[in-house]
C-alpha cells in the first residue's frame, strides 16, 4: 500500500524527466554523452543543495524566500575570512547561514508572522548585510587558497566532480533524516496537521523553527560550493536561484500545503530543472529569458500537484 | 412520497448498499439507524443527489427520478441539514439563508435588504428562534446556528411546488439535553409541511421523535419498525446482529482503585473559564467530569495537557509539579489525551495507522538516533488484535478508516506510550454501538493496568456507567460530587442534571 502510493506520486515527475532527457538528446545527441551529463550534475549541485533545505520547510507547509540571500551571505563570509582564518572560515560561513535561518524561524514560529513575510523580510535584511559586508562587489578568492582549502568542494575524484559527491552526501543524510528519524516523521506530521502533531507531543515550535535552520545550513553550503566554483564570494552570487529552487521542489511533487513530499522528489525536480535549463541552452534560449520558463513551470507544477484537488480553497 | 426500492450502490469492488428499501411521506418523521459503515451516509448522499444509485428504483410521488447533485435535489424539495455546519460565519443570518438565491430581492440592481430581512424573519419564526436576521452568524451559539441551518432548508418551500423532504444528519450529537427538546419541538411542528429523515446514533432520541424507523445493516434494510414496537435493545440487536452484552458499560470489570495518587489538582483557576477546582485521581480510577457546554470541564482537561494555561492553582502529576506544561512535557511525563475533535487533534489522516500510533513514542523507539522499524512493527501488530482495529494493514492511511477505527487508533497511540493518565474527551462521540463497547472494554483494561482516567462522557448514562467518581460542574465551579461505587446508592442522571443547571 505504502509503496504503491509512493510510486504513484513519483511517476509523473520521473516520466517527465525521462521524456525531457530523450527530447533534448534527440535534438542534440552530444547531450547524452557521459561527460556532458556529469557536468550537468556538477552544475546543478548548488541548486540541489539549496532545494534540499527548502524541501523540509515546504513539507511543514511553510515557504522560505531567503535561500539565495543566505547563500550569498555565506559566500561573502567565506571569501572575507578564508585568507586569514583558513578552514575555520567554512564552519563560520555555515553558522552564518544557520543563524539567518534561525532568525527567520523565530520571526515565523515565535512571533507568528506568516513564513513568506518572515523570510522575505529576513532575506532582505540578509541581502543588505551582505552588500554592506562586501562593499557591494565580488571578493575574489586567491587561486592557491581556493585550491588548497576548497578542493573538497570543487576538485574531483576519478573524474567525478566533488560537487556531485558533496550533493550526494547531503542528499543521503537528508533522506535518512526524513525517512528514519523521529525528526523526519515530526516534520511530516506538522505539515499534515499541526494540531494533531502538537497533541501527540511533538515540539511544534521547535520543528517549525528548526526547518528554517536546516534550510539556512543547506543554503550556506550551497553558497560555499558556489564561491569555490566561481572563485569569489559575491552578494549577487545566487541571484536567479530562488525561482528554480522552489520550482524544483514543487515539480518533484512536494505539496506547498505541507505533509506530502520528500527530498527524493526534490532530486527528481532538480534533475528536471537542470535538463530544462541545459535544453534551453542547447536550443539557444537567452539566459535571462529562462526565468520566464521557470515561472511557468512553477505555476504548472503547482497546478498539477496532487493535493490541490482535495483542498477546496486557495489562499 | 419519496421511495427507494432495492437500491444498490457500488464503489469499485466495494458494495456500500446492496438492498436498501426506504420511504418517507410528508407529515412523517422517519428514523434511520445503523452501525458506522452500515451505509447510512451513502444512503443520505443518494437522497441528496451526491451519489447516483447503481441499481434499484428511486421515485418521487411515483415518478422515477435521477438527481444531478444537491442543487438538483433542492429544486425537487429535498434538502439536507449538515452535521458539520455549512453557514458562513462573517455573513448575517439573512445573507446565509438566501446565499446564491438573492435574485428575488434585487431592486434596481441592488439588494433590497429590508425585503430580505422580512423573508428571513418568516423562516426564523418557523424554527422558533428569536434572533435579528441581520446578526452576524458567527456570533450565534451552536444551537442557534443549527436552527438557522434548518431554516435554510425550509426555505426550499418557496422554490418547489411539491413536498419538502428534510434530511437531518446527527443533528443532536453536539446539542445539550434542553436544546434537543427545542429541536424536537421544531421537528414536530414542521412535519406538517415536510417529510423528515432523522439520522442519529442515539437510539432513545430516534425512537422518541420518529414515527417509523429503518434499521440498516451491511448495506441492507434489515427491518422497518413502527414507533410502538421499537425499543433500544431491539434496535441494538438488529444493528449489530447480536444482543447487547448484559453489562453495557462493563460494570462488572470495574475494580477498586489503587492507593497511588496519580493526579492532584489544587485550587486550579483560569479567568472566565473555571475556578477553585480541586480533586485527586488514583491509579486505576475513572473520574467523570460532567457539566453543560461552557461549564468549564473541557478547559480543565485541556489545561492539564498543556493546551490551555491556568492563572492560578497547581497540578501535580505522580508527585511532581506539572502546572502549565507543554504538550510534549505532558506526553513525556506519561499523560495521553484523546481529544473531542478526532480529525483535527486526534489523528493525522494522511499518515498510516502505524505512524499515528507510534508518533508520541518515536523518540523512545530509536537505535543510534534512527527509527527502529522492526520494533515499531512489533508494537503496532501487538496492538491490532486486542483493539480490534479493522484495516487493510498497519500501513493503510488513517483516512481510509471508519470513525470508530480512527478512534481506536487514537486510543492505541496512548496505550502504546504506556501513559499513566488518560484524558478522554468524548471518547465515544460519533461511534456506533459496537465500537463504543470496544472503547468501554479498553477503558476497563487501561484501569486494570493501573492507569487513571479522567473522562468527559458523551452522555450522563455513560459517565455513570464508567466512572468511580463523578464531579458536576456549573459555570466553571464544582457543584456536587458523587461516589459511584457505593452499591447501596445508585447515582441517576437526574441527580446530576439537578446540579448542572
Amino acid at each position: 500500500m505504502k509503496i504503491k502510493l509512493n510510486t504513484q506520486g513519483i511517476f509523473l515527475p520521473f516520466a517527465a524527466l525521462v521524456v525531457s532527457v530523450g527530447l533534448v538528446g534527440a535534438v542534440d545527441s552530444t547531450f547524452l554523452k557521459p561527460s556532458v551529463l556529469i557536468n550537468l550534475f556538477a552544475d546543478m549541485s548548488t541548486l540541489f543543495l539549496m532545494a534540499l533545505g527548502l524541501t523540509f520547510v515546504i513539507m511543514t507547509g511553510s515557504i522560505d524566500l531567503s535561500p539565495q540571500a543566505v547563500a550569498a551571505l555565506s559566500s561573502v563570509v567565506l571569501a572575507l575570512l578564508l585568507p586569514s582564518w583558513g578552514y575555520l572560515a567554512i564552519p563560520v560561513a555555515l553558522i552564518a547561514g544557520v543563524a539567518a535561518g534561525a532568525i527567520a524561524g523565530v520571526v515565523f514560529a515565535i512571533l507568528k508572522i506568516p513564513s513568506f513575510v518572515a523570510t522575505l523580510a529576513v532575506g532582505g535584511i540578509t541581502a543588505s548585510l551582505t552588500l554592506f559586508m562586501s562593499d557591494q562587489r565580488a571578493i575574489q578568492l586567491d587561486t592557491q587558497l581556493r585550491a588548497s582549502k576548497l578542493d573538497w568542494a570543487i576538485g574531483d575524484v576519478f573524474g567525478l566532480p566533488n560537487e556531485v559527491i558533496v550533493a550526494a552526501i547531503a542528499f543521503i543524510v537528508m533522506l535518512v533524516i526524513e525517512r528514519a528519524t523521529p525528526y523526519g516523521k515530526a516534520v511530516r506530521a506538522v505539515g499534515f496537521n499541526e494540531f494533531a502533531a502538537r497533541a501527540a507531543g511533538i515540539r511544534l515550535l521547535w520543528i517549525k523553527l528548526s526547518v528554517f535552520m536546516v534550510a539556512g545550513f543547506m543554503s550556506a553550503l550551497s553558497g560555499i560550493v558556489l564561491a569555490g566554483r566561481l572563485a569569489a564570494g559575491s552578494p549577487t552570487i545566487a541571484n536567479e536561484f530562488l525561482l528554480p529552487a522552489i520550482a524544483a521542489v514543487v515539480l518533484g511533487g512536494t505539496a506547498l500545503t505541507g505533509g506530502t513530499g520528500s527530498v527524493l522528489r526534490t532530486l527528481l525536480g532538480v534533475m528536471l530543472i537542470a535538463v530544462f535549463r541545459t535544453g534551453m541552452n542547447f536550443v539557444g534560449v537567452d539566459v535571462l529569458a529562462q526565468q520566464i520558463v521557470f515561472g511557468l513551470i512553477l505555476v504548472l507544477a503547482v497546478g498539477l500537484s496532487i493535493n490541490r484537488a482535495s483542498s477546496e480553497t486557495v489562499k | 412520497m419519496l421511495e427507494l426500492k432495492n437500491i444498490v450502490k457500488e464503489f469499485g469492488a466495494f458494495k456500500a448498499l446492496s438492498d436498501v428499501t426506504f420511504s418517507v411521506k410528508p407529515g412523517q418523521v422517519v428514523g434511520l439507524v445503523g452501525e458506522n459503515g452500515a451505509g447510512k451516509s451513502t444512503l443520505m448522499k443518494i437522497l441528496n443527489g451526491v451519489h447516483q444509485p447503481d441499481g434499484g428504483e428511486f421515485t418521487l410521488n411515483g415518478e422515477p427520478v435521477a438527481l444531478n447533485g444537491p442543487r438538483d435535489a433542492a429544486k425537487r424539495g429535498i434538502g439536507m441539514v449538515y452535521q458539520e455546519q455549512s453557514l458562513i460565519p462573517i455573513l448575517t443570518v439573512a445573507e446565509n439563508l438566501f446565499l446564491g438565491n438573492e435574485d428575488r430581492f434585487i431592486r434596481y440592481g441592488r439588494i433590497d435588504w429590508k425585503a430580505m430581512g422580512k423573508a428571513a424573519q418568516r423562516f426564523l419564526e418557523q424554527v422558533e428562534i428569536d434572533i435579528d436576521p441581520f446578526t452576524e452568524t458567527g456570533t450565534l451559539s451552536f444551537m442557534q446556528r443549527q436552527m438557522v441551518e434548518l431554516a435554510k432548508v425550509l426555505r426550499l418551500q418557496d422554490m418547489t411546488d411539491g413536498d419538502l423532504y428534510i434530511l437531518l444528519d446527527e443533528p443532536t450529537s453536539v446539542l445539550e439535553k434542553e436544546e434537543i427538546e427545542i429541536l424536537f419541538g421544531v421537528i414536530r411542528r414542521i412535519r406538517d409541511r415536510a417529510g423528515i429523515i432523522f439520522v442519529s446514533h442515539r437510539l432513545d432520541e430516534v425512537i422518541e421523535v420518529s414515527d417509523q424507523i429503518f434499521v440498516l445493516k451491511d448495506g441492507e434494510t434489515v427491518r422497518i419498525l413502527d414507533k410502538a414496537e421499537a425499543n433500544p435493545p431491539l434496535i441494538h440487536e438488529l444493528m449489530v446482529g447480536r444482543s447487547a452484552a448484559g453489562s453495557y458499560y462493563r460494570e462488572s470489570e470495574r475494580r477498586a482503585p489503587l492507593d497511588e495518587v496519580v493526579l492532584e489538582i489544587k485550587d486550579l483557576g483560569k479567568e472566565g473559564e473555571f475556578k477553585k477546582v480541586n480533586f485527586d485521581l488514583k491509579a486505576g480510577e475513572v473520574m467523570a467530569l460532567v457539566g453543560t457546554e461552557g461549564a468549564g470541564i473541557e478547559p480543565v482537561m485541556r489545561s492539564i495537557y498543556g493546551l490551555e494555561t491556568v492563572d492560578s492553582g497547581q497540578v501535580k502529576f505522580r508527585g511532581k509539579d506539572m502546572t502549565n506544561p507543554s504538550c510534549s512535557e505532558a506526553v513525556f511525563a506519561g499523560i495521553g489525551y484523546v481529544p473531542r475533535e478526532r480529525k483535527t487533534e486526534g489523528i493525522i489522516e494522511p499518515m498510516s495507522i502505524e505512524e499515528n500510533v507510534v508518533l508520541p513514542n518515536l523518540p523512545k523507539m530509536t537505535r543510534f538516533g534512527l527509527i527502529d522499524f522492526p520494533q515499531i512493527r512489533k508494537a503496532t501488530n501487538h496492538l491490532f488484535g486486542p483493539l480490534r482495529i479493522k484495516a487493510e494493514s498497519r500501513l493503510a492511511p488513517c483516512s481510509s478508516l471508519s470513525g470508530g477505527n480512527q478512534q481506536k487508533v487514537v486510543l492505541a497511540k496512548w496505550y502504546n506510550t504506556g501513559a499513566k493518565l488518560f484524558l478522554l474527551d468524548h471518547p465515544t462521540r460519533g461511534l456506533d454501538v459496537g465500537a463504543k463497547e470496544d472503547v468501554f472494554d479498553l477503558i476497563r483494561e487501561i484501569c486494570g493496568n493501573g492507569a487513571a482516567v479522567l473522562l468527559i462522557a458523551d452522555t450522563l448514562e455513560e459517565a455513570i456507567g464508567l466512572s468511580h467518581r463523578i464531579i458536576v460542574f456549573r459555570d466553571g465551579q464544582e457543584t456536587a460530587r458523587f461516589d459511584n461505587t457505593d452499591p447501596d446508592v445508585a447515582v441517576t442522571p437526574l441527580d446530576l442534571v439537578g446540579n448542572m443547571v
